[in-house]
C-alpha cells in the first residue's frame, strides 16, 4: 500500500458514517440480522422482533465503523421503496432465506432488478449476501443459493456470500467483516 | 348509413381533435394485442412426477398449521378399487403430510372455526355423505349428512322380514322389487343384487334388526364467512348433496343451522359459490348438472333459477364485488352474467374449458378470472378482456391461486398429468390494465345493432344524407367548432372563477405534507400569506388524525366566509397490514 492510499485509508476510517442498505424478501431475517450487531441496551429480544413496515433505520459500530443500516420492509407492498436508497448507500446487505426454495425466484428476480438500477448498475458497490436460515432442516447451502441467484455473473461489483443463523449469530461478524474492508476500499478508491 | 357517419368520425373527427373523441373511437380499432413478451409469472418449481388426481375445487391454500406458513392441501384421487383416495398437505413445494381417506373425495373446503380458538384452520373433506374435518392434520369430527326418507313399501318390506321368520321370501323381494332401484336404499340394493338363498337369507339375519338407511353424497362445498368478512374469521361451511339438499353449518359445533333444497325441480347441486356474511346477508349461488344456475339467499328455503345453460356447465366463478357469475360450459363458451342472471357477455374459447380459478389482486384492487383449457394454457380475464396468457404444456385440472408460504400470489396448476406447477406473479406485473380498456373492442357483437326499420321515412332520410352528404358535413363541422369554443370559453370561466375564490387582496398558500406513512398519520399543513411577494406570516400546524379526507379552512377573524378552502385527499394506508 502507497503512501498516498494510506493516508486514503485513514481518510476512510475517519469518516464519520456508512451507509448500508439491509434489503431481501419479508421474513428473511434482515431486522434479525441488524439487531445482533446494535449494541447491548439498544438490542430486541429475538421473540419482539415483528415484520417491519416501511424501514427503520438503525446504528451500530462494526471496527471502527459507524454504520447507519437502513432495514427495510422485505414486504412486497413496500418493495419499490428500495431503490430509493441506492443512491445514497455505500454497501448493501442483501438477506436470503436459504429455506424459502419456493421463493428462490422470487430473490433472484429482486436481485435482477437490483442490479439493472441505474443507481446501482455502473458503481463498484460491495454487495454481501447471508444465506440466512441455515440452522432450518430445509436450508440449501451458500453454494446452491449462490448458484440459483446466478451470483457468479456478477463481475463489475465485489460480492460475497456467507451462510448465517441471525438467531445465534453464526456466520454474521464474518459476512460483516468483509463488508467493511470493501466499504473501506470503495471509500479510499473514490476519495483518490 | 352507418357506413357514411363512420367515414365522417374518422376522416375529419379523428384529424381534428384526436382526444376529444378518443374514447367512442376505440369501437373501430382492432382487438387489444397481449404482450407475450413480458412474463408475468416466476417459474418456481414444477414436479412431472407428482402423479396426482385432482379436480376444481380440490385443493385449497390454507394457513393449516396457524404459523402464517400457508400450506397447499389437496385431495389426490385414487379411483381403482383396490387404491385409496389421499389427503396430501404441501409446505411450499415440499410433500410433508400424506393420510388415505375413507372414501373418493368430491371437494375439499378450509375455514376458521371461532373467534377464541388459536387460529388455525380446519380442513373439511367431502367422502360420501360424510363432511370428514381435520384439524392440524388430524381427523377432528365427522358430520353425516341427515338421512334421507325411506320408501313406504321399502320400509314395511324391512318390518315384514324382521317380525315373521316364516315370510313368504320371494313375494316379499318382489315388492322390493318394484320400487324403482335408484330410490333404494344400499342395503336393499345390495339384498337384490344377491344370487343364492343362503346367501339371503345370511343377510337378512344379520340387518333385519336394524332400520335401513338411505343417505346422499355430498357432491359439492364452500364456505360462507358468519359475521365479518374477515380473512381469519369464522366461516360456515356449506355443503350440497346429490339429492338436492343445502346444509349451511354451524362453523364451531358443525350442526346445521339452515337448510334448503337447490332448486323447486329436482337438480343435482356440482358447485356452489357463496358471498357475503351469514349474519348479515348472503347469496348462494349453485351451479346444478342440469345446467341451471340457481339462487339462494338469506331465509329461503328453496332456490330460484337465475339462468338455464344450454350446455353442462364446467365450473362458475363469482366476482367479488360486483357479483358477476362466470360460467364455463361444455361447448367452450365462458359467459358472464349479472348477479340477477342476466347475460353480460359469452366468448367461444377455441379449445375446451377444463377448470375455472379467481385470481383476487387486491394490490391492483381487482380480481382476475383464470381459465384452464384443453391444451395446456391459462388464459387470464379481467371482466371481458384477455389481459394475459400463460402457456403451458399439459392441460390444467386443476388451479389455484393464492398465499402459499410467506408469498401472496401464488399459482399452482395441476395438469390432467399429474404434474404439480408453482408458479409466483412478479412484484411489477401491472397487466396494463389501463391499455387493455383503452384500445380493445367488444371481442363479440353480442347484441345485434339497434338499426331503424327500413320505413318509408328512413328511405327518404336516407335518400337526403346522400344528397347533401357534403352540406350536412359542413354544417356538422361547423357545429363542432362552435361547441368547442364554447367548451374552451366555459373553462377559461371557471379557472379564472377558481383562481379568485376569497383571494383576491390575499395571496394564501396552503401546503399539506405527510412526512411519513405510518399507523399515526401526522399532517404539517403550511399556511403561507403573501403580499406583494412579501412574506408576511408562516403558520405551521401539525395535526394527527386517522380519517381519510381533511378539510381545512383559512378563516379571518370574526369573518364566516373562509379565504381559502382546502379538501386534502389521503393515500389510503392499509390498516389490515399495518395491525
Ligand atoms: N430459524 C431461524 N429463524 C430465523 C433466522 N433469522 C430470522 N429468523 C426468524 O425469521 C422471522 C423473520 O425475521 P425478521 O428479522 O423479522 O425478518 P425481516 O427480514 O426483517 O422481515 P420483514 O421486516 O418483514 O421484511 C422471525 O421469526 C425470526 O425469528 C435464522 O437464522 N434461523
Ligand atoms: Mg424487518
Amino acid at each position: 500500500m502507497g503512501l498516498f492510499q494510506k493516508l486514503a485509508f485513514f481518510l476512510g476510517i475517519k469518516r464519520k458514517e456508512v451507509n448500508v442498505l439491509v434489503i431481501g424478501l419479508n421474513n428473511s431475517g434482515k431486522t434479525t440480522v441488524i439487531n445482533h450487531f446494535k449494541n447491548d441496551e439498544e438490542k430486541v429480544e429475538k421473540t419482539e422482533i415483528v415484520p417491519t413496515v416501511g424501514f427503520s433505520v438503525e446504528k451500530f459500530q462494526n471496527q471502527n465503523l459507524a454504520f447507519t443500516a437502513f432495514d427495510m420492509s422485505g414486504h412486497g407492498r413496500y418493495r419499490d421503496l428500495w431503490e430509493h436508497y441506492y443512491k445514497d448507500c455505500h454497501g448493501i446487505i442483501f438477506v436470503v432465506d436459504s429455506s424459502d426454495r419456493l421463493r428462490l425466484v422470487v430473490v433472484k428476480d429482486e436481485l435482477d432488478l437490483l442490479l439493472q438500477h441505474p443507481d446501482v448498475s455502473n458503481r463498484r458497490i460491495p454487495i454481501l449476501f447471508f444465506s440466512n436460515k441455515m440452522d432450518c432442516k430445509e436450508a440449501l447451502s451458500s453454494v446452491k443459493i449462490a448458484a440459483a441467484l446466478g451470483l457468479d455473473k456478477i463481475m463489475d461489483k465485489p460480492w460475497h456470500i456467507s451462510a448465517s443463523n441471525a438467531l445465534s449469530g453464526e456466520g454474521l461478524q464474518e459476512g460483516v467483516e468483509w463488508l467493511t474492508q470493501q466499504i473501506r476500499e470503495y471509500i479510499t478508491n473514490k476519495n483518490l | 348509413m352507418i357506413s357514411i357517419i363512420r367515414k365522417f368520425i374518422r376522416n375529419d373527427l379523428f384529424q381534428g381533435c384526436p382526444n376529444l373523441i378518443a374514447t367512442p373511437l376505440n369501437f373501430f380499432t382492432p382487438v387489444n394485442i397481449i404482450d407475450l413478451n413480458i412474463s408475468r409469472w416466476l417459474e418456481a418449481h414444477i414436479d412431472r412426477s407428482a402423479s396426482l388426481t385432482t379436480f376444481s375445487k380440490n385443493l385449497v391454500l390454507a394457513d393449516v398449521c396457524g404459523d402464517g406458513e400457508y400450506r397447499l392441501v389437496l385431495t389426490d384421487l385414487k379411483l381403482e378399487n383396490n387404491e385409496k383416495s389421499r389427503l396430501k398437505i404441501y409446505k411450499g413445494t415440499v410433500l410433508t403430510s400424506d393420510q388415505t381417506l375413507p372414501d373418493i373425495p368430491s371437494s375439499i373446503i378450509s375455514f376458521y372455526t371461532s373467534n377464541y380458538d388459536s387460529k388455525i384452520p380446519v380442513i373439511g373433506v367431502a367422502c360420501g355423505p360424510d363432511l370428514l374435518i381435520y384439524k392440524n392434520s388430524k381427523p377432528y369430527f365427522k358430520f353425516v349428512v341427515p338421512p334421507l326418507p325411506i320408501e313406504a313399501l321399502e320400509h314395511s318390506v324391512w318390518n315384514r322380514l324382521s317380525e315373521d321368520p316364516n315370510i313368504d321370501l320371494q313375494s316379499t323381494l318382489d315388492d322390493l322389487s318394484s320400487i324403482p332401484y335408484k330410490s333404494l336404499s344400499p342395503r336393499s340394493q345390495k339384498l337384490l343384487g344377491l344370487q343364492t338363498p343362503l346367501e339371503i337369507k345370511d343377510f337378512i339375519s344379520k340387518y333385519k334388526s336394524s332400520e335401513p338407511k338411505k343417505f346422499a353424497p355430498i357432491t359439492c362445498m364452500t364456505t360462507l364467512n358468519r359475521s365479518t368478512q374477515d380473512k381469519q374469521s369464522p366461516a360456515c361451511p356449506i355443503i350440497a348433496t346429490e339429492a338436492g339438499q343445502i346444509f349451511i353449518l354451524d362453523p364451531q359445533t358443525f350442526t346445521p343451522m339452515h337448510e334448503a333444497i337447490s332448486c323447486a325441480t329436482k337438480a343435482i347441486p356440482c358447485v356452489l359459490q357463496a358471498a357475503g356474511m351469514y349474519d348479515v346477508e348472503f347469496r348462494i349461488v349453485i351451479a346444478c348438472r342440469e345446467g341451471s344456475i340457481c339462487l339462494l339467499r338469506r331465509g329461503w328455503l328453496e332456490g330460484k333459477v337465475l339462468i338455464q345453460a344450454t350446455a353442462n356447465i364446467v365450473d362458475i366463478v363469482v366476482i367479488p364485488g360486483d357479483h358477476f357469475i362466470m360460467t364455463a360450459t361444455t361447448d367452450r363458451m365462458l359467459q358472464c352474467y349479472t348477479k340477477r342472471g342476466n347475460k353480460l357477455w359469452n366468448q367461444k374459447m377455441n379449445t375446451d374449458i377444463t377448470c375455472l380459478c379467481l385470481i383476487p389482486l387486491s394490490h391492483l384492487s381487482t380480481s382476475l378470472l383464470g381459465v384452464g383449457l384443453r391444451g395446456g394454457s391459462i388464459q387470464l380475464f379481467q371482466g371481458r378482456h384477455l389481459v394475459d396468457i400463460i402457456v403451458g404444456t399439459e392441460t390444467p385440472s386443476a388451479i389455484a391461486f393464492g398465499q402459499l408460504g410467506q408469498e401472496e400470489h401464488v399459482m399452482v396448476i395441476i395438469t390432467t398429468g399429474g404434474a404439480i406447477n408453482f408458479k409466483i406473479l412478479k412484484r411489477t406485473a401491472d397487466f396494463n390494465f389501463g391499455d387493455g380498456e383503452m384500445n380493445s373492442n367488444p371481442i363479440q357483437q353480442t347484441k345485434p345493432l339497434p338499426l331503424p326499420k327500413r320505413s318509408k321515412l328512413f328511405l327518404e332520410q336516407s335518400m337526403r344524407e346522400r344528397q347533401n352528404a357534403v352540406d350536412m358535413h359542413q354544417l356538422f363541422q361547423k357545429d363542432l367548432i362552435r361547441l368547442r369554443l364554447t367548451a374552451a370559453r366555459a373553462t377559461v370561466q371557471m379557472q379564472s372563477n377558481q383562481s379568485s375564490i376569497g383571494n383576491e387582496q390575499e395571496l394564501v398558500k396552503l401546503s399539506a405534507q405527510v412526512p411519513l406513512i405510518s399507523p399515526n398519520l401526522t399532517y404539517k399543513i403550511e399556511t403561507k400569506v403573501q403580499e406583494k411577494d412579501a412574506l408576511v406570516e408562516d403558520n405551521q400546524d401539525s395535526l394527527q388524525d386517522s380519517k381519510r379526507l381533511l378539510r381545512v379552512f383559512v378563516v379571518r377573524k370574526r369573518e364566516a366566509k373562509p379565504i381559502v378552502a382546502a379538501t386534502i385527499n389521503m393515500p389510503p394506508t392499509d390498516l389490515s397490514f399495518l395491525l
